[in-house]
């Protein structure tokens, strides 16, 4: 196989190799956030920044880390940023910190930081892994904003907070879908997406 | 030891010296801006808890237009204290690490779990006509896992009748470490309306919640099936932060809560001449 292009790295988690769709990764925080836009933009960027960082942290030392205690080593810078994220979302934006409440502090334990971090910084440079978190981010929040946008707009008549379709308890005609407001809907929004995807690109399907 | 162990020591403690640096510096940095967050959502629920608070709007503001003024009182004698609301006194934090601005409860009262209370407090006044028609008070307690902190607002509009006819207002926590989903709960915005008055429609009559009985005792409670206009529905799945909700209204609308200073407002206002309006103007809808 030729070396990726870093283009194709920054690119291929989009589609092609997106962390949700195809490794079907960093389900649970997709679950929780998606109820509203906002939220979802805000931990889509969170997420994005803490991949990339920590790719590239992780990176930049690969090769003082004892292969011992490698995975530690890794949850530490993740949890530091995860934190320092959490720190800034508190002072600048408070009433969203209190909406993701306890997410932005399970982005540690979200498989696809560590995933990324294990699987390609370990192995690669640091603009490269940069490249690379940054990349499988945004496969991260593309998926999720998709999610986000059905769910409200479908849950609450919404998007972004304003009025789109407007809901009958407003004096509009669209009667809201309680479904969509819980968490199992993104359940059938992620499969949906998912099904969407392995018909446009029947190689993702794996083998029986 | 050997070389190889050595190095796996030094990389994990510089690691370790490096990120807790960087994570206490920027959390120290970033201190002052998240306290006024803090402080503007705690003003943001003391609004909320009277239903004056309208999304987007500023506290301060607000403040103002509704005619809320916090007062200081003394916990003892019951009595306002003081005009300078920045004085450590009404500090609650800083109150309880202080001695003489707080005292030990005895177990037998201590029904929230507070240890400790302290001797002077801050409640805040809506007034309409003069008369106060709200008043908001701070409570705090123990729930599950941690003190749950926030106000408790009360509609004394018509107070003169009897204690009975005090209503709840609305009931708000800004602090709280439940878990969310299950007693984190108590800031869902479906379980706070169920704290507060309802006006006649066609589906329902006038409803609201009746925290004391005509002799001041307080008998408001959060329980698992609501039957009668004192007690509200628990959240499901969180019965320890439901009785903990219940047992801290016990505690601070109680003797030794504010209990007394209610009692003191409502005989102020039996000798004081009445308004004829303003019985019938209600904050709530303002």
């Amino acid at each position: 196989m030729a070396e990726p292009t870093p283009k194709q790295i920054l690119l291929d988690p989009l589609i092609n190799k997106n962390p949700i769709a195809l490794q079907i990764l960093g389900l649970c925080s997709a679950l929780a956030v998606t109820v509203k836009l906002e939220t979802t933009l805000v931990m889509a960027i969170a997420v994005t920044l803490v991949t990339g960082c920590s790719s590239a942290a992780i990176s930049v030392i690969r090769s003082e880390i004892p292969s011992s205690i490698r995975i530690i080593v890794q949850m530490t810078i993740i949890a530091s940023m995860v934190i320092m994220v959490d720190q800034i979302l508190q002072a600048f934006t408070p009433e969203l910190s209190r909406q993701l409440s306890v997410f932005v502090g399970l982005i540690i334990t979200n498989c696809i930081v560590m995933g990324r971090a294990e699987a390609f910084a370990m192995k690669n440079g640091p603009l490269l892994s940069f490249m690379d978190g940054i990349g499988n981010g945004l496969g991260y929040g593309f998926i999720l904003i998709l999610v986000g946008c059905f769910r409200e707009l479908l849950g609450s008549g919404k998007l972004f907070g304003m009025n789109i379709l407007t809901p009958a308890t407003e004096g509009g005609w669209y009667q809201t879908n309680g479904l969509m407001l819980i968490a199992p809907s993104a359940f059938f929004l992620i499969g949906l997406i998912i099904w969407v995807i392995r018909t446009i690109k029947p190689e993702q399907v794996e083998a029986e | 030891m050997t070389p190889e162990t050595k190095r796996t020591f030094k990389v994990a403690i510089t690691l370790c010296f490096i990120c807790s640096i960087v994570v206490s510096s920027l959390a120290y940095f970033l201190k002052d801006i998240q306290e006024d967050a803090k402080e503007s959502f705690r003003q943001q629920s003391i609004l909320s808890a009277a239903g004056l608070w309208t999304e987007g709007g500023d506290p301060g503001e607000l403040f103002k237009d509704n005619g809320v003024s916090p007062v200081g009182i003394d916990l003892e004698d019951y009595k306002p204290e003081g005009s300078d609301l920045s004085e450590a006194k009404f500090d609650m934090a800083k109150s309880l690490q202080n001695p003489e601005l707080s005292r030990e409860l005895p177990s037998t009262e201590d029904i929230a779990g507070l240890k400790k209370m302290e001797k002077y407090s801050v409640v805040y006044e809506v007034k309409n006509d003069k008369k106060v028609q709200t008043i908001v008070l701070p409570i705090r307690g123990k729930g599950l896992w941690s003190t749950l902190y926030g106000f408790v607002a009360l509609d004394l509009s018509e107070m003169d009748k009897g204690p009975e006819h005090i209503k709840v207002a609305g009931l708000t926590y800004y602090k709280h470490g439940e878990t969310p989903g299950l007693g984190g709960e108590v800031d869902n915005v479906r379980w706070k309306d169920k704290w507060r008055p309802k006006a006649k429609t066609e589906e329902h009559e006038a409803s609201a919640i009746y925290p004391f009985d005509s002799d001041w005792k307080v008998i408001v409670e959060v329980t698992k099936s609501k039957t009668t206009d004192h007690q509200v529905d628990a959240i499901s799945g969180a019965t320890l932060t439901s009785n903990g909700v219940t047992n801290m209204l016990q505690f601070w609308l109680g003797k030794n809560g504010f209990g007394p200073y209610i009692k003191n407002l409502a005989s102020a206002g039996d000798s004081a001449p009445k308004a004829a309006t303003a019985s019938l103007t209600n904050v709530q809808h303002n």
